[in-house]
């Protein structure tokens, strides 16, 4: 794939367009994406003016917040994940990982705008949001801070990428916006896990940890995502990968991160699970119907856990297959447990439910799952569009060489 | 100024529903989304069951946690101390009805409780959400309060019936029904209880009726230990209990 990348916005509008009639793998991403981008949109659009928001499974009596949160919080954290890989690099000087910085900021920048996307979508006045959010100014709330956090991080990547897009790598005015970038992304994820970890009524979610959890689990979906992007924009053909992004896919460094964080992020759920199983507050008979969930044993064993000895084994680490495998299971693994946690905080009823204790049933309608498929088919056609448009595996040029040498040695 | 402030004599109660329907006739309320509701449940198993039933109100919280998580300061408190929702303002983000430990709070657009969807039998042509049969007069209607036939995908909770208490005589220590002066500043709940279940005034007023009956009859709070400190009171005279410290039977 030897593009010829646009210099001028008209130019890159054209690329864009042209790109409905190559093909490529890209290409195919694009046009795929593109259409379930349209399809989905527009069934979400004709569900919300005929029907409205009760083309949700969402009610007053039981789970307020459904899938499309849940899908809001996946791409959300992917996003700060992805950032936080960029920054082994670009604050933290690991070198190694310049060859992926490019394309993470990119992924941190579409799935924002994707999880940004389907929330705008869920809200009851989207629009509202723009000038109430501001002018509340309800310094109270874990969502106002989050939603001031998110943006500045969003602004931050886009100069970052700009940055990056000029070959500019290492300007004082680059590294800073690189470390602010990063503060702001601790602090984004961490607002967006207090949005949950705040409510004492809800013993589930209740607790410092949850923002911990968050930073966590978001930088394992961010790892994941990027390793998949990689091999997708390669045709998922090792021999096709440049030879310094090679060393650091195909060397031992990325699965044990992999790995590290996979390992984290169970231990996070194993002791969340028997805090909850221990403890006989109101309300966290929750976790009991966790484990009576097929999807959450779906999550831990297979999505989890089977990765993690798949990266921990030196026969299988370094194998673009199972990495690819292994990345892809993390990933639904990672929205299984975003939609878990949020509904099982939820689905014990805490007042009405004191005398019956009963688990609130929850099934995302045709139109949530619809938003899922709006959600991901925005980021896909975004990520495209960057990969034909902006070079994304562009690194320092002296990082290049030295891991072109070690892919070569 | 007042800190307005309610009692319901758990003994007085018949679970008869005039509150509720009152309720629902006076607020314009969608069937099956009722601000205030008469909860009914059982309690033991058979031969030894007995039915219980429990009023619930907003709880009109000193500390709301309803209010705190507004991410634009939708919901607010009054001076006068009642909790209510700004629908000119509310994003619909429903972070309130997550934070609501009481599961007072309702959103407009979700799927109808009861058949038919009576937002369709009486469409309405213009913001609201339905086009009542019955409704109240437009000059009461005050979507800053949160009081009328809301509009589409905001939140929306009992009011205290803000439209009439706002207008009581300033210095009032209770709205008493059966006084006459006081009657169309009385919630209409309070207003409708055959039994007299229900009482109404001025918590931060030592001399009111309320702050007596609270003290004299040991009045306690729902779900107290959450520290929302709600102004709503129970009294439970002996042997009887909010539902947050009965004993429960663990069924998941």
């Amino acid at each position: 794939m030897n593009f010829t990348y646009p210099k001028t916005p008209s130019e890159a509008v054209a690329g864009a367009l042209k790109m409905f009639g190559e093909s490529h793998v890209t290409a195919t991403i694009w046009k795929l994406s593109v259409a379930a981008l349209v399809v989905s949109l527009a069934f979400v659009f004709y569900m919300l003016f005929t029907e409205g928001h009760a083309a949700f499974n969402t009610s007053s009596d039981g789970v307020n917040w459904g899938s499309a949160i849940a899908t809001y919080v996946f791409f959300a954290l992917t996003s700060s994940g992805l950032t936080l890989i960029a920054s082994l690099s670009t604050v933290f000087g690991f070198k190694q990982f310049y060859p992926v910085a490019k394309r993470c900021i990119w992924l941190a920048i579409v799935t924002l705008i994707a999880g940004f996307s389907v929330l705008a979508l869920e809200l009851g006045h989207p629009f509202r949001m723009l000038w109430a959010v501001p002018l509340g100014m309800q310094i109270h709330s874990p969502m106002f801070w989050m939603g001031v956090f998110y943006t500045i991080d969003l602004l931050l990547l886009i100069v970052k990428f700009y940055l990056m897009w000029k070959d500019d790598w290492d300007s004082p005015f680059s590294h800073f916006i690189g470390n602010a970038g990063f503060v702001a992304v601790i602090l984004a994820s961490g607002m967006l896990g207090l949005l949950f970890g705040s409510m004492a009524m809800r013993p589930m979610w209740f607790g410092s940890a949850t923002s911990l959890f968050f930073i966590i689990s978001g930088a394992l979906s961010g790892a994941a995502a990027i390793v998949v992007s990689v091999y997708l924009a390669y045709g998922f053909n090792p021999n096709n990968v440049p030879a310094p992004l090679r060393s650091l896919t195909l060397g031992d460094q990325l699965p044990k991160v992999f790995a590290t964080l996979i390992g984290i992020v169970l231990m996070f759920l194993l002791t969340r699970i028997w805090v909850g199983l221990w403890s006989n507050i109101d309300g966290m008979e929750g976790f009991v119907a966790l484990l009576h969930a097929p999807w959450f044993h779906l999550e831990v064993w297979v999505c989890l856990a089977l990765p993690f000895l798949m990266m921990l084994s030196p026969s299988m680490q370094q194998v673009p297959k199972w990495q690819v495998t292994a990345s892809v299971l993390v990933l639904v693994g990672m929205f299984i447990e975003r939609l878990q946690f949020i509904v099982a905080g939820q689905n014990v009823p805490m007042f009405k439910g004191t005398w019956m204790n009963g688990v609130t049933p929850y099934t995302p309608s045709l139109t949530e799952w619809a938003l899922v498929v709006v959600g991901i088919s925005t980021a896909l056609a975004l990520y495209a569009l960057g990969e034909r448009l902006f070079n994304l595996c562009a690194a320092p040029k002296e990082c290049m060489d030295v891991a072109g040498q070690l892919a070569q040695g | 100024m007042a800190k307005w402030g309610m009692v319901i004599d758990l003994e007085k109660c018949v679970g008869c529903q005039a509150c509720t329907v009152a309720c629902g006739m006076e607020n314009n309320r969608l069937p099956g989304e009722n601000w205030q509701d008469v909860i009914f449940f059982s309690e033991g198993t058979y031969p030894s069951a007995q039915l219980k039933w429990f009023p619930r109100p907003c709880q009109h919280c000193e500390n709301p946690s309803c209010m705190a998580v507004c991410p634009t300061h939708a919901t607010y408190k009054t001076e006068d101390g009642v909790v209510l929702v700004d629908w000119d303002k509310c994003i619909g983000c429903k972070y309130c009805m997550v934070a609501c430990p009481y599961g007072v709070r309702f959103y407009t657009d979700e799927k109808p409780l009861v058949a038919p969807d009576m937002r369709k039998v009486y469409a309405s042509k213009d913001d609201h959400s339905w086009n009542p049969p019955w409704k109240m007069p437009d000059a009461r209607e005050d979507w800053k309060h949160g009081v009328g036939i809301q509009p589409h995908d905001v939140v929306s909770k009992c009011t205290f019936c803000y439209h009439r208490i706002s207008k009581a005589p300033p210095g009032t220590p209770d709205l008493d029904p059966q006084d006459p002066k006081l009657r169309e500043f009385t919630p209409a709940c309070v207003v409708t209880c055959a039994p007299g279940a229900r009482f109404f005034g001025d918590l931060s007023n030592p001399e009111s009726n309320v702050s007596r009956i609270i003290g004299d009859k040991r009045g306690v709070r729902l779900l107290d230990q959450l520290g929302n400190k709600p102004q709503v009171y129970y009294v439970t005279g002996d042997g009887g209990a909010v539902p947050s410290s009965r004993a429960i039977n663990k069924k998941v």
